[in-house]
């Protein structure tokens, strides 16, 4: 039984960890949250015809509250390509050992990634249509994302449809690593195609001031220490249930 | 007295291997006759749903996008076929018996699907034209289109093949491939439309044009590439 060194540990430093991180990315993006909502400066949007009253103030712009959107929309989508990241990862790991480990985690960190696609998408469609007035555009980052969700529902199919755990860890692995070319794509298409509305966040020069950039950072440090618990705790779940079929096994023989 | 065999070169297996799809091909005409006529049967649904547009409609801003949804209809079904033959009487199996290289087993698989959805395109551009274009004038610069017609389809041969490979094996199979194929060729579609479309309606051809057909040969090379690492995986799981 040398291959149990292999499987995954239950209990150790990763898992001590996770509990860390998932209780410290909490309170982080709790934070985010409140600093959301308090401290970090409203973004002036496009301009009132002339100075206006508005909430007893007089305003010549229209703040904007729905920016407040982006504080989690972003870290969501970061948080969920660094997930399909891992996905990629694990594939390889797996082609290269074929230990059924690999594949658990390569599917676990897919599925983290599914709920982040998800966040993101339910996060950005309120940013589209409050921001931009629009319920859909195909526009290009929102395309690519967009592809990618279904590469990832494509994924978990192609995991239903195949009988033999060998071959479905194998055929997943394989369309895992294909489909992360996408994330890439997705990330850096606002730069290769200047027409796209998406703006872009990742640069020198984004403007944003210290009460902007806090909240933002507490949130997606927040959200990848959520990421990295929800899925270290999903390994541990998968690792007890197989040792539970190991043990069921025992007892029948 | 001494037998002397020689290993065949990787080029001659795959010769062999190439001709052997093409033999059985034409033999039959299976896969191309289907792939035809199905392919005349969604020129016959544009000519549904277009029915009810007006005079004035722009057909060669939109001949592009329903030249592309063709060509990825249409090679779904071929796709979806192409492997299903190897799987009968076990043909795979004595190939995978043979002591050559997977990759070349991929490079064969490519270029004969590559060949069939060349073959069906040449028979389905003139009829395109036919039902569609002939009350117009496209941009002199039409014939530049067969730039991303070539570079769209060795993307769509090259994904297609790993992803048939795949799906041969799977439940479902027909809507798997769709399911898996559609949005792997997503950005790839997107480029060759765009390239299509400049040249067909006039435009921009030095950047617009240039561009797409730039970022359609990228992505078809990270994709070729990635699919014939991974083919080795995929064709003995």
């Amino acid at each position: 039984m040398d291959r149990s060194a292999t499987k995954p540990a239950v209990g150790g430093l990763a898992d001590k960890l996770a509990l860390v991180l998932l209780a410290t990315g909490t309170v982080l993006t709790t934070v985010a949250f409140i600093l959301t909502f308090t401290v970090a400066s409203p973004v002036i949007g496009a301009k009132v015809s002339g100075v206006e009253l508005i909430g007893d103030q007089m305003i010549g712009n229209q703040l904007l509250l729905s920016q407040k959107i982006f504080y989690f929309h972003m870290p969501v989508a970061i948080a969920s390509m660094v997930a399909l990241g891992g996905t990629a990862f694990f594939g390889i790991r797996f082609l290269m050992t074929r230990d059924a480990v690999y594949d658990m985690k390569a599917k676990l960190c897919t599925e983290v990634s599914l709920v982040f696609i998800l966040a993101t998408m339910a996060t950005g469609e309120m940013w589209t249509r409050f921001e931009w007035g629009v319920w859909w555009t195909w526009d290009p980052r929102l395309t690519t994302y967009f592809i990618l969700m279904l590469m990832v529902f494509g994924y978990f199919v192609l995991r239903a449809a195949v009988e033999e755990p060998e071959r479905r860890a194998t055929y997943a692995s394989i369309f895992g690593i294909i489909a992360f070319v996408d994330v890439p794509i997705s990330f850096m298409i606002t730069r290769l195609i200047p027409s796209s509305i998406h703006p872009v966040v990742f640069r020198t020069d984004s403007g944003m001031s210290p009460d902007m950039l806090v909240p933002l950072m507490c949130s997606l440090f927040g959200f990848l220490m959520i990421a990295f618990g929800l899925y270290r705790f999903r390994v541990r779940t998968e690792a007890l249930a197989l040792r539970v079929e190991a043990v069921k096994d025992q007892i029948d023989e | 007295m001494a037998v002397t065999s020689h290993k065949p070169s990787t080029f001659a297996q795959y010769k062999t291997l190439l001709l052997k799809d093409l033999q059985r091909e034409f033999r039959t005409r299976d896969m191309l006759s289907s792939m035809a006529i199905y392919a005349l049967l969604v020129l016959v649904v544009y000519g549904a749903a277009l029915s009810q547009t007006g005079r004035q409609f722009d057909i060669l801003q939109m001949s592009g996008g329903l030249l592309w949804a063709l060509i990825v209809f249409t090679s779904l079904l071929g796709l979806n076929r192409s492997f299903g033959y190897e799987k009968e009487d076990g043909c795979l199996e004595g190939i995978l018996l043979v002591p050559l290289d997977r990759s070349v087993v991929f490079l064969a698989k490519a270029t004969s699907n590559l060949v069939f959805l060349l073959l069906v395109e040449i028979v389905v551009l003139p009829l395109f034209y036919f039902f569609f274009l002939t009350t117009t004038a496209p941009a002199p610069t039409w014939p530049m289109m067969l730039l991303p017609l070539f570079v769209g389809t060795v993307g769509i041969a090259g994904i297609g093949t790993l992803l048939s490979t795949i799906t041969v094996n799977t439940r479902g199979k027909d809507v798997l491939l769709a399911v898996l194929f559609i949005p792997l060729v997503f950005p790839l579609l997107y480029a060759c439309v765009s390239a299509t479309t400049v040249v067909v309606a006039g435009g921009d051809i030095e950047g617009i044009f240039m561009n797409s057909v730039l970022l359609a040969a990228a992505y078809d090379l990270i994709m070729v590439l990635l699919s014939w690492v991974l083919y080795d995986f995929a064709v003995s799981a």
